[in-house]
């Protein structure tokens, strides 16, 4: 948080033109290790922490040119030792010290650090040329070089060793084909004039080592410029240095691969070179070696907005405080509170995910003390829709789903979820309760977790998507390409689900009476395909877990899932929780939490998730300052200072209701019952069932798979796989024309004993039936206007007439976007 | 060729206008609607592409077995050639397998080309993009499916949405990732309409397209003029892109609901029963007749999904164990109803005089393995496969491209997806180089650069 306030203030300073910037040379840390070190560098200009553009015209000097000299902007070493670099500009003047270790001894290409970096930098390794499963012309790498003793194997000893030839490099296939010197379908890949080409033949030429398993590893890498704030249209070179655990570094900017995580604000070519195309904060994710680093970038809005906007506005709690921050360093402008009427119905709807009723609304409207809104947010809490509401939301992320699970366990599963909120169960506890369950289907309904996929591999899988967000599927059959996981982590992690069994498991899930018993066997293992052996169990990237030991492997798992020191497990949680009340999640998709992604503002979801685990993981604790902030409470209303904004909460995004909620909200005005009697089957078939009497509301089901065309029209999340994405909030035509003709609505509103005759029957006034339909539906009073306008299309109707008007009344009401949507 | 950003009835500003212009066109007929080219007004002009040209997309959901079905290895090993046969077709240029009898009856009519590839994942989802969009989602980046394109580039020809997915769009792939069935950047409003119903249902009727039939004009008019005074009072709502879609959508509906045209569109019962016969009287065959339906009532692009997703139901993915289906299951229901379907298209098309001005294209994710895997099946395979084309100018009866001898990789003229989405366009006559407003108002190619018409299919 302390670098955000000082970030803060630096931008204060740069707009109002005072000079704080100076220079810097990057990387930071230069420690060249052989002959060969050398490392491109980089001047900046700085303001505080971060950077704000390239300087040009650079002068170098070295203090020691026996130990290190800068040709064309690129250090390199001559000889042990220190040296400190000075690069003299107009903007100023910076040095950097240089430290150079074993460049007398003896030097040799290593395989790990240079060969295979160059064969995936040329893209030998991708998956359309010897990166494929199968290969291609009989040449199989592993796919972006994740298996190296394999790749090496197949490079010297494969194809009777004629991709080498010690004797005479130059006739190597290894260089004859990329360079086109002999047929390559793959084209020319490799310049004979070029480094890389000199790298390939030397290591060659030096009798193709073996990769070395003394050789240290690398540690991490980094990016720089790490943060720059830069202007639409600014370009900015990137590099990426490799840090190992000896504490040396290697510039592997030419080997590293560059994605950028909007680009919509930044593009980032192969060669590490970003443009800024938009403002917001962009982010360019380098991946070497399964190391992911990333430089942000921060594009300001075009405006100007007075200082005192910020310091002004209200703040409620960090939130506000780590948002308004952001805003003032974007130059964006907040919208103002919102009003009584928008609050009380969007607080109703995002937290118990029910419409306030008109007695609640204008309880609340006439209420004049000042914690009014604090009060409301507290009773939510305490509500039976408040358990039902967040139970459906959980069973979403744990798949109650009766496609795959019989109706029994279906109910015990959700029961099971059901309690867990209702007891205010802390997520940690629920997440150890799934990930450990054990024992009969019906009275430990947790245990279906496991029975909706039943493979080692898939378990793993969903525990890694539900508890953090990571979708790691990709590390099945080689390592993340975008990510840190690796092949061998995912086999590790899945391990770790060997050993879970039911008797009952296998065939169609949905046979027999859905009463399995789960247990876990004292041994066995999952065999890692690539090496044919099981692969020491792990967390991902905790610690191994003795293979030897009969002990449940999930209870590690458990241990280190929620171990506050996880990064993910807070934050995915978090996000969640944030996503469901701002409808977008700080990190979006809320189901990809990957290092490449960031979220939108990263100190916030820090300081949130930071909040969640000091409060041990109760959500409604984090709910409550979610809900109580001046963020949350902010009006929809556009500015012109915000218009373009869609991520950084300067104001509240509208968005559709969920499709359950709006089912809700109709049965409730229209004061009639919805009937839930059916369950879909795989087959397209439909079974009968008896679990839902009538009244029961959407969000009171179990399972995602009982019949209404309403709830599949409008979205609901199906459960097949965890993932928000399931679910859609997306407009539709169909969804339209169901609204206007279909018969959810048309046939609520001509029922008899619903609410339209309940007005007639109280005999209420025109104007009275226009006031209670609008605060029934859209928790507000009509303004005059609209209250002029629609009591004078009643005018002097019938008594039958006048039923049919109001039904109209109401279709306008609950067809407007202020009814659907959430604002 | 950028000339859509000096306009301001894009997609990215031109919306702000539309409610306003239909509070006004409301106020003027008895029902609102009197002024049938309501929505060309905000429509960018002038439009680009051939007015004349449609396209039936086909797409063949899981994966066909092109070794089993288009590109037939007599010659291999029989752990690759399979358990089928070839059998003469009536083009010189190709044989097919035995398992499609009726498409060789119609050989002279599409062409095929076999040295398809794409060097995207070999999962559903990844295919479907890559396929339907040319190009695969980066940076949080959609792009959008070749019908949204054209539906954004031509205007529409009448109260039917410009692009339609039949049956609706595609289900669950398996690798969570957008399915390239969306208007992408272009926006939601770009989107297709999707039908949600099964048209070989004996009930079949689109789902609420019509008003309950007590209701007359006056009484859907109040609605209307209801509805407008409560959504004037709306605050924000213009800047958030699924509230101004809706809005979109009312005026869409609506549109849709009084035209007698878009009605009789959608209904099968104005088809002979020895026609819906012929098509063959199952999901597959009756939305290849509704295609051809709706192209004749003017749709401009239509998406066929043959099947809606590889879990537990019929579909291409032949891996030969559960929940995917066998070699013997392909054999004897899948490819005889496509088969079916498919010659039927070709044939009533070029009986009514279609086919020279209606592109129909059938693509799918990927092939299948050369080799049969211990299930006896076959498992996903992009490196090599066979798209067929025919109608919209395109020849009947060639090939193009070729693969190996056990149809591993393309051999001669590999075709990425970029040039079937290019082959796509070029038959719908928009000039390559069109850009198309991107994220961030960035221009953006509708295809890459270097993508190009497969030209050697065109006479």
């Amino acid at each position: 948080m302390k670098s955000i306030l000082i970030i803060g203030l630096v931008s204060l300073l740069g707009f109002a033109g005072a000079a704080h910037g100076g220079v810097t040379i990057l990387p930071e840390t230069i420690s060249l290790k052989g002959a060969e070190g050398r490392q491109t560098l980089l001047v900046q200009e700085t303001e505080g922490e971060v950077f704000t553009g390239a300087v040009d015209g650079v002068k170098w000097l070295s203090s020691d040119s026996a130990v290190a000299e800068v040709i064309d902007g690129v250090v390199i070493a001559k000889g042990d030792g220190k040296a400190t670099l000075t690069a003299e500009s107009e903007k100023g003047r910076a040095t950097r010290e240089v430290t150079v270790t074993g460049h007398g001894g003896e030097f040799a290409w290593s395989f790990n650090r240079h060969v295979l970096p160059i064969l995936t930098r040329q893209g030998c390794n991708m998956g359309a040329c010897h990166g494929a499963v199968a290969g291609k012309g009989e040449f199989r790498l592993s796919l972006r070089g994740y298996d190296p003793p394999g790749d090496f194997y197949t490079m010297t000893r494969q194809a009777k060793g004629r991709r080498i030839e010690m004797g005479a490099p130059a006739r190597s296939l290894l260089l004859t084909k990329p360079t086109m010197a002999t047929p390559h379908k793959g084209g020319k890949r490799l310049d004979v004039e070029s480094r890389e080409y000199r790298i390939l033949s030397q290591w060659i030429a030096a009798g193709a080592v073996a990769p070395d398993g003394a050789e240290p590893a690398i540690a991490r890498i980094e990016v720089s410029p790490d943060l720059s704030v830069l202007k639409k249209g600014d370009r900015q070179r990137l590099l990426v240095t490799a840090v190992y655990e000896d504490g040396s570094t290697l510039d592997v900017t030419d080997w590293a691969k560059f994605a950028s995580a909007d680009e919509t604000i930044a593009l980032v070519d192969e060669d590490g070179g970003v443009e800024i195309i938009g403002n917001g904060e962009g982010a360019v994710s380098a991946l070497y070696s399964s190391k992911v680093a990333l430089a942000r970038f921060r594009s300001p809005f075009p405006n100007r907005i007075p200082d005192d906007v910020f310091s002004k506005a209200p703040r409620a709690n960090f939130i506000d405080e780590l948002v308004l921050a952001q805003l003032e360093e974007l130059q964006l402008m907040p919208s103002g509170r919102s009003s009584d009427e928008d609050f009380i119905r969007r607080a109703f709807l995002d937290t118990i995910g029910t419409l306030p009723t008109l007695e609640e609304t204008t309880a609340f409207l006439s209420d004049e003390r000042p914690d009014k809104r604090a009060k409301l947010i507290d009773s939510l809490f305490e509500r039976e829709a408040f358990v039902d509401y967040w139970a459906y939301r959980w069973s979403d992320v744990f798949l109650v789903n009766g496609q795959i699970l019989r109706p029994d366990a279906v109910k015990a599963y959700y029961e099971w979820v059901r309690a867990g909120v209702a007891a205010n169960l802390p997520w940690d506890e629920m997440a150890r309760q799934v990930v450990t369950a054990k024992g009969e289907s019906l009275e430990n309904g947790e245990t279906n977790f496991y029975a909706v996929h039943q493979d080692p591999e898939t378990m793993a899988e969903n525990v890694s998507q539900a508890f953090l967000s990571l979708s790691i599927g990709c590390a099945k059959c080689h390592d993340h390409p975008l990510e840190k996981w690796t092949n061998d982590q995912y086999y590790a992690f899945a391990n770790i689900f060997s050993r879970v069994r039911a008797k009952g498991w296998g065939g169609d899930a949905r046979n027999g009476d859905g009463v399995r018993t789960l247990y876990v066997e004292p041994r066995g293992d999952l065999m890692q395909p690539r090496t044919g052996k099981p692969q020491a169990p792990a967390p991902l990237d905790g610690d191994v877990i003795d293979p030897a030991s009969p002990e449940d492997r999930r209870e590690a798992l458990a241990d280190w899932l929620t171990d506050p020191e996880n990064p993910f497990f807070a934050r995915s949680i978090t996000n969640r929780v944030w996503a469901a009340y701002f409808g977008r999640g700080l990190v979006d998709p809320v189901d990809d939490l990957r290092a490449s992604n960031p979220a939108s503002n990263e100190p916030l979801l820090d300081a949130l998730s930071a909040h969640l685990v000091e409060n041990e993981f109760d959500l409604k604790t984090l709910m409550r300052t979610i809900l109580t902030s001046e963020t949350y409470q902010r009006s929809s209303e556009v500015l012109s200072e915000n218009r373009d904004d869609t991520k950084y909460y300067s104001r509240y995004y509208p968005r559709r209701l969920m499709a359950e909620v709006l089912h809700d909200a109709i049965t409730d005005v229209t004061a009639t019952p919805a009937v839930f009697d059916k369950v879909a089957l795989n087959d397209g078939s439909f079974q009968e069932t008896k679990f839902y009497e009538e009244g029961t509301r959407a969000l009171e089901l179990y399972d995602s798979a009982v019949k209404s065309y309403f709830l599949k029209t409008f979205g609901r999340n199906e459960r097949q796989i965890t993932c928000e994405c399931e679910r859609s909030s997306q407009p539709s035509m169909i969804q339209v024309l169901h609204l206007a003709n279909g018969d959810t609505l048309n046939e609520k509103l001509a029922r008899k004993d619903g609410v339209i005759d309940g007005m007639l029957k109280a005999g209420m006034s025109d104007g009275q039936m226009v006031e209670n339909a609008y605060l029934k539906t859209l928790s507000r009073r009509p303004n005059e206007r609209e209250a002029g306008e629609l009591v004078a299309m009643m005018k002097g109707l019938n008594p039958e007439e006048r039923r049919l008007a109001m039904e109209d009344l109401f279709w306008g009401l609950m067809t407007s976007r202020e009814f659907l949507f959430q604002h | 060729m950028f000339d859509f950003l000096n306009e301001d009835s894009g997609p990215l500003c031109g919306s702000k206008r539309s409610r306003r212009e239909f509070l006004t066109v409301g106020a003027l007929g008895p029902i609102g609607l009197s002024l049938p080219q309501f929505l060309s007004a905000k429509q960018r002009s002038p439009m680009k592409g051939d007015d004349t040209k449609s396209c039936i997309m086909i797409f063949n959901l899981g994966g066909p077995s092109h070794i089993d079905l288009w590109d037939m290895k007599p010659d291999a090993p029989s752990e690759i050639r399979g358990p089928f046969k070839p059998i003469r077709t009536k083009s010189n240029a190709f044989e097919v397998s035995e398992i499609l009898p009726m498409h060789a009856k119609v050989a002279d009519k599409f062409s095929l080309i076999r040295s398809c590839h794409h060097d995207g994942a070999a999962v559903h989802d990844a295919g479907w993009q890559i396929m339907q969009t040319g190009r695969r989602f980066t940076g949080g980046v959609e792009t959008p499916h070749a019908g949204a394109v054209a539906s954004y580039l031509m205007n529409p020809r009448n109260d039917l949405p410009p692009f339609v997915v039949l049956p609706e769009l595609m289900g669950r792939g398996g690798g969570n990732l957008p399915n390239g069935q969306a208007g992408g950047f272009l926006g939601k409003s770009q989107d297709p309409f999707s039908l949600m119903a099964d048209p070989s249902k004996p009930d079949f009727k689109v789902p609420d397209l019509l008003p309950p039939d007590q209701f007359g004009a006056s009484r859907l008019d109040r609605r209307r003029r209801m509805r407008d005074v409560v959504d004037q009072t709306v605050k924000g709502f213009e800047e958030s892109e699924d509230a101004r879609l809706l809005d979109e959508h009312f005026h869409s509906a609506f549109r849709l609901m009084t035209s007698e045209k878009a009605r009789a569109a959608f209904d099968l019962s104005q088809e002979p029963d020895s026609v819906r016969e012929r098509y063959g009287m199952n999901r597959v065959g009756q939305c290849m007749l509704l295609s051809r339906r709706l192209i004749e009532s003017g749709v401009r692009f239509v998406t066929v999904n043959t099947f809606l997703t590889v879990f537990n139901e019929l579909s291409w993915d032949i891996h030969g164990s559960k929940p995917f289906i066998s070699v013997k299951q392909m054999q004897e229901l899948v490819a005889p109803m496509y088969d079916q379907a498919y010659s039927a298209l070709l044939e009533d098309l070029h009986q009514r005089g279609m086919l020279d001005d209606v592109l129909v294209a059938g693509v799918s994710e990927f092939g299948r393995t050369p080799k049969i895997n211990p299930a006896g099946g076959r498992d996903h395979w992009p490196q090599c496969f066979t798209c067929s084309f025919a109608g919209g100018g395109v020849k009947g009866g060639e090939v193009v491209g070729k693969s190996d001898p056990i149809g591993g990789f393309p051999a001669e003229r590999p075709v990425e997806p970029g040039d079937i989405v290019a082959t796509i366009f070029h038959a719908l006559g928009f000039d390559l180089e069109t850009h198309l407003p991107g994220p961030s108002g960035r221009p953006f190619p509708i295809v890459d650069f270097g993508k190009e018409p497969v030209r050697e299919l065109f006479a």
